[in-house]
């Protein structure tokens, strides 16, 4: 099961979009499980909260072994810097793990007209994707039409699809199968 | 340390250099100790133990996979032979990382080379080696989509660079699959200014088994198809008339010496055939006296059919040919 859960104000039919297709690329029941605070004090440089600490902080949700719980958000998100920089965060996962958050901060301008809000929904439908195929063990593909394809990649195409590739799908779907319950 | 198994059974297991961090002695394997495990990914040393195993009695030490706790059990004799390694440290994290962000090298095209070559670095290459199977391959996919086979192993290649990155610099695999990412595409408009990349893995040459080039002898066409190797000859129809033709003008205007030669490769003579001998061996098995079979009494027919049998029966077996073919 996957549990999206918000942790600000978004509109109900982008979520519905966000849930009808995480179900589409994972085979799994998807719902919405709420809203939840923002937990406060974790802004950093420049009003950014880290997607570390947020994880850790955030308030739990009733969930069952093998649930994985994804956290929207329209906070800027940041990593710790690496070897060679901070990379960009347009969310984070616990790989393998239950929890993961993004930020809608990234993703195009929502707009009003039919044509930008659903670029933007597609483009969030697929960062969705990306960080929950993270919780399913999923890494970065090469493949830059895949999900897993990272989102700051110059390969990415301008309105890239939600799709797994079908390696990136059948590995997900191995996992899944594997899981417990 | 032993490199990877030998490709052909003539060739000797041919040693390798040892890479940083290799353990050789089964007594640094303390408790609590931190290992990479060749293929396997980052262990933990739980201890030593003894096994009796069909009559013998092993010393093992006994590691925990960080990844799921699967049980890895080594014998101490084998320990300096299967390649265990330290965690990779921040120096060599630094040359993984720069080796990561630099510019695009070829990739090796052969399948056969970079898919042989990509299992030895994998297997005793240490973290650069890992490093050098995910660039090779990603930089290949830039070209052409990766074969299954590939697209695996660099999927294998990466999940072990990710967790040694992220129990070396003690982060989330979450985190050090980004930092790995951040360098292996950066986004548009990033540029690092990075030193130069260490020196790649040393592999073991691989010697190509060739056959030792054959001298050419005059009027010797068949020499290139090496079936004087396998003790073939071989009579071409029509060859032999125009070799011989060839030949015999050749011989005239060289003064002869070369005859003996063609008569001896195109050999003339047709092998005359034996009668044929009774058998005077053991007789073969006859087989069994079947029952007889009595004629099954014809029908009684018609004159008029009695005089066109042929007709009906042609147009029988061609119809049931037909329908075979079809």
């Amino acid at each position: 099961m996957i549990r999206v859960v918000t942790l600000d104000e978004l509109d109900p039919a982008d979520l519905a979009f966000v849930t009808r297709n995480l179900y589409r690329a994972f085979g799994l029941g998807t719902e919405l499980a709420g809203q939840k605070p923002l937990p406060s004090g974790l802004e950093g440089k420049g009003g950014r909260v880290d997607a570390l600490d947020l994880l850790r902080e955030v308030a739990p949700v009733r969930t069952f072994a093998d649930d994985k719980v994804l956290y929207l958000t329209t906070a800027p998100l940041s990593v710790p810097p690496g070897p060679l920089g901070e990379p960009p965060c347009w969310g984070f996962a616990e790989y393998g793990k239950e929890r993961a958050t993004l930020s809608t901060v990234r993703l195009p301008p929502r707009g009003t007209s039919e044509a930008s809000v659903e670029a933007y929904r597609r483009r969030m439908a697929r960062e969705a994707i990306h960080v929950v195929g993270h919780l399913w063990d999923l890494h970065h593909c090469v493949d830059g039409r895949c999900a897993m394809h990272p989102s700051w990649s110059p390969f990415l195409p301008a309105s890239p699809e939600m799709d797994l590739c079908a390696f990136c799908r059948e590995k997900s779907e191995r996992k899944i199968r594997l899981a417990k319950t | 340390m032993r490199g990877p198994p030998p490709r052909h059974p003539d060739d000797q297991r041919e040693p390798i250099p040892p890479v940083e961090g290799l353990i050789t002695d089964a007594a640094e394997l303390v408790p609590g100790a931190r290992v990479v495990y060749p293929n396997q990914g980052v262990c933990t040393v739980v201890g030593q133990e003894e096994k009796d195993i069909s009559g013998h009695t092993l010393q093992l030490v006994r590691m925990r996979r960080e990844e799921d706790g699967a049980a890895v059990l080594v014998p101490r004799n084998k320990v300096s032979a299967i390649g265990l390694r330290l965690v990779a440290t921040t120096g060599q994290l630094q040359g993984v990382f720069h080796y990561l962000a630099a510019q695009l090298s070829d990739p090796e095209l052969d399948w056969k080379i970079r898919h042989r070559d990509n299992a030895d670095r994998l297997i005793a290459g240490g973290v650069l080696g890992l490093a050098e199977v995910v660039k090779g391959l990603h930089s290949l996919s830039r070209l052409r989509p990766l074969p299954a086979k590939e697209r695996e192993q660099y999927d294998n290649a990466r999940h072990l660079l990710v967790h040694e990155v992220a129990v070396s610099l003690a982060v989330s695999p979450g985190l050090a699959e980004d930092y790995i990412d951040y360098a292996l595409m950066p986004p548009a408009g990033v540029k690092f200014d990075v030193p130069p990349p260490p020196a790649p893995v040393v592999l073991p040459s691989r010697p190509r088994h060739r056959r030792p080039a054959v001298e050419e002898e005059e009027g010797g066409d068949l020499g290139d198809l090496g079936l004087g190797d396998l003790g073939l000859e071989l009579e071409l129809e029509g060859a032999g008339e125009q070799g011989g033709e060839g030949a015999a003008s050749e011989e005239a205007a060289e003064g002869g010496e070369a005859a003996p030669k063609a008569e001896e490769s195109l050999p003339v003579e047709e092998p005359k055939r034996e009668p044929e001998k009774p058998r005077t061996g053991p007789k073969p098995r006859t087989p069994k006296k079947a029952a007889p079979v009595k004629p099954k009494k014809a029908p009684k027919r018609s004159e008029k059919a009695r005089e066109k049998p042929s007709r009906k029966v042609a147009h029988r077996s061609t119809t049931r040919r037909g329908r075979k073919k079809r």
